[in-house]
């Protein structure tokens, strides 16, 4: 047999090591800065969060649910959803992980739309961007426990990084979908009348993109919650970590009243988002 | 009226010249080599580049209407966008009130576009998120003039356009000649110097087409705009254009006034494009007017006269003020009459209820002159002085002419359709 030669070895992994550690010496105090600020939000919004009354929050978001899909039945379904969350047992829980996925997504969408925006306006950018991407989706979501870890240690702020970095593809994708396919018609027009670049991308490009940014919107808060349930694994607490503990003692009941849980709470995020999305069908405001 | 300020104010608006457009990624070096010569087809064979205008030069006086027409694919909708820079001339230059504005930086050309010009789109262009009126208020937006100011002049527009009731509705509520409207109302909204029309009627039916282009020649004859008008319609350059450039594969090939066009084609494929339109739509009594062999003017005694119409052998003759002013006909059997009577003045030989016409009446519109009488038609200006004559006998001829040539064709159409017609029944 031929043995692999040694001279063609690439020792990427220590690269990789280096790489890292030098980030993390030198960059220490970017990433303490980055560190504190997401917690200091997260927390904010967790207490927030548990500090609201629970008939507060099922009856605001059974009106939201009514609002956006526009059915009454609809929005009954999702406030019975969350009252079924606290019977199990799981409300505290269920608002940490919430807390994440909020804080997740405010910040991938803080991120990712003007991303998305930047790619849309250079080819360029775009073809390094999208295979960024690709890799991004490509990867294990496990990957990213690794990297959050080193930067942010064990807690809640490596499980919102992990978050984002998992969930924030699809709305930079989509973003620069929805700013692509707005009719050139349109956009040389805008330009005929003496537009500036700012005004057409405020007054004719993001507005007509809205559709396929809320659809991003969706997915990437959709990811978010999906991801949540595996950042427990880096000491987020929540919904995850019971599902993890459950496993790990093999409790069948535990593991899937957790779970019901986490599906409930995806029910109830992505009807509400997607109704959201496809409510933006070029509403004419006058 | 139609051609009239043509000549009477010659300041220089647009200037285009020597303007390329090739779209393709070797399009500067197409340009600089000796294939600039080669056809467009061959061009796109050999190099897979898109010649799309081709040298043309042109200038468009202040206050003009300049037509460009052509084919489909002849480059109009192209040229008519590098003069506003939507797309980059590949060479060439596009002077605007005297300024290259291929060497503006940005600013300066969104400036431009904000204050001096307006454009039509062929395919209208309209925002689909937003209504009608905020379509309409939009160049006033981007310019920065406050909501309500921008609404109420949007609301006059879009009246004017005959669009109020759909002022709140989106673009896609509205059928296509309503947008189009849309699209015009959006253009004259910012009352520019310079408007832009690719095709700006082409979607509307043959009434409401009218009307626009009628609004058309009022707003030029009142507020003398800059119009550099693109259509594929002969009939609608003919109507509306002081000028006409006529394109074909990038090029102009004839730039001329409607008479011209129409009487001295360039080429062979303008008469083809010409040869259709008909003449009674362009020709004037200006065109055909002559100058007759004699006048009688008042002082003139009716002696004097009648000696004068014996001499020429004529039957009649226009009589003319001293001032030049037409006073109206004399015939010989009035002139006879008057002598036996003893009466010194011609005025009394007119023959009553005098026909007239003005030197931009169209031929078409002579007709139904022309068959209430029997003698010539005077021409007269403005204020009422003689310029000429017109003989009934032309206008008339001309009249049959056309109307043969339709029946003509209207017969070798029938004969095609009944050839056709039995074809199809051997078929069977
Ligand atoms: N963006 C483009 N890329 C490549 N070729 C183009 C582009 N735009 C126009 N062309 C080509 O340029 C030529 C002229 O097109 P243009 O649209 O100016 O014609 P037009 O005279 O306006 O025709 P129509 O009457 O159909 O509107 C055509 O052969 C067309 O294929
Ligand atoms: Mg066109």
């Amino acid at each position: 047999m031929f043995e692999f030669p040694e001279f063609l070895s690439i020792p990427l992994a220590e690269w990789i090591d280096a790489g890292m550690s030098w980030l993390l010496t030198n960059w220490a105090v970017f990433f303490d800065a980055v560190g504190s600020g997401i917690l200091f939000g997260l927390l904010h919004i967790e207490r927030f969060l548990l500090w609201l009354p629970w008939f507060v929050i099922v009856l605001l978001v059974g009106l939201l649910a009514w609002r956006v899909m526009r059915l009454w039945w609809a929005g009954l379904l999702m406030a019975v959803f969350l009252v079924l969350i606290g019977s199990f047992g799981y409300w505290d829980l269920s608002m940490m992980t919430l807390a994440i996925i909020i804080a997740a997504v405010i910040i991938s969408l803080a991120l990712g739309i003007p991303t998305g925006i930047i790619m849309a306006r250079s080819n360029l950018v775009e073809s390094i961007i999208r295979p960024v991407l690709d890799a991004m989706q490509t990867m294990p979501s496990f990957v990213y426990l690794i990297p959050a870890l080193m930067f942010f240690g064990l807690g809640k702020v490596p499980a919102v990084f992990a978050t984002i970095i998992y969930a924030v593809p699809p709305v930079i994708r989509l973003t620069n979908v929805g700013i692509r396919q707005v009719s050139p018609d349109v956009v040389e027009a805008a330009r005929a009348f003496g537009s500036s670049p700012q005004q057409i991308l405020f007054e004719v490009q993001l507005p007509l993109a809205i559709p396929s940014i809320m659809v991003g919107i969706n997915q990437t808060t959709m990811m978010a919650l999906a991801m949540v349930v595996i950042a427990s694994m880096i000491g987020a607490r929540g919904l995850g970590l019971e599902v993890l503990l459950a496993i790990n003692r093999i409790e069948v009941g535990r593991g899937f009243e957790a779970g019901l849980c986490i599906v409930l709470l995806a029910i109830i995020i992505d009807r509400i988002t997607h109704a959201l999305a496809s409510r933006q069908e070029y509403t004419v405001q006058t | 009226m139609k051609n009239g300020n043509l000549s009477q104010n010659g300041e220089v608006c647009i200037e285009v010249s020597g303007l390329w457009k090739v779209f393709g990624s070797d399009a500067k070096e197409i340009i600089n080599s000796e294939k600039r010569t080669a056809s467009k087809e061959s061009l796109l064979e050999e190099t897979g580049c898109v010649l799309a205008v081709r040298d043309v030069s042109f200038q468009v006086n202040r206050g003009e209407l300049f037509v460009i027409m052509g084919l489909s694919g002849s480059g109009k909708s192209t040229l008519i966008r590098c003069i506003l820079r939507l797309i980059e001339p590949t060479a060439g230059k596009v002077l605007i009130d005297g300024e290259d504005i291929c060497g503006y930086k940005s600013k300066r050309l969104i400036e431009l576009r904000r204050h001096t010009t307006g454009m039509i789109f062929q395919y209208f262009g309209l925002f689909p998120h937003r209504s009608v009126l905020d379509n309409v208020a939009y160049g006033l937006k981007v310019r920065g003039v406050a909501r309500e100011e921008r609404y109420a002049r949007a609301r006059e527009v879009i009246a004017k356009v005959g669009l109020k009731e759909w002022e709140s509705y989106p673009p896609s509520a509205l059928s296509g000649g309503m947008q189009q409207r849309v699209g015009i109302a959006r253009a004259l909204a910012t009352d520019p110097e310079i408007l832009l029309m690719d095709e700006p009627f082409s979607g509307l039916d043959p009434l409401i087409r009218r009307q626009m282009q009628d609004e058309l020649l009022n707003i030029q004859a009142e507020v003398q705009k800059t119009i550099l008008f693109v259509t594929h319609d002969l009939d609608e350059a003919l109507k509306l254009g002081n000028r006409i450039a006529i394109m074909r594969d990038g090029g102009i090939i004839q730039i001329g006034t409607p008479e011209e066009v129409i009487t001295t084609p360039s080429d062979a494929y303008v008469r083809e494009f010409v040869q259709d339109a008909s003449p009674a739509k362009v020709l004037t009594a200006g065109n055909i007017m002559e100058q007759p062999n004699i006048l009688l003017y008042e002082w003139q005694g009716p002696k004097a006269a009648l000696h004068i119409l014996g001499t020429t052998g004529l039957d009649n003759a226009f009589l003319v003020a001293r001032t030049g002013k037409l006073l109206g006909l004399v015939t010989l059997k009035r002139l006879v009459e008057l002598v036996q009577k003893g009466g010194s003045s011609l005025g009394e030989a007119l023959e009553p209820d005098p026909l007239t016409c003005t030197p931009d009446m169209l031929l078409e519109d002579l007709f139904p002159l022309a068959a209430s009488t029997e003698y010539p038609i005077p021409v007269v200006d403005d204020e009422g002085k003689f310029v000429g004559e017109v003989y009934t006998s032309t206008v008339l001829g001309s009249m049959i002419r056309e109307k043969t040539e339709e029946a003509e064709a209207e017969a070798a159409k029938v004969e095609a359709g009944e050839v056709a017609a039995e074809e199809t029944k051997t078929d069977v």
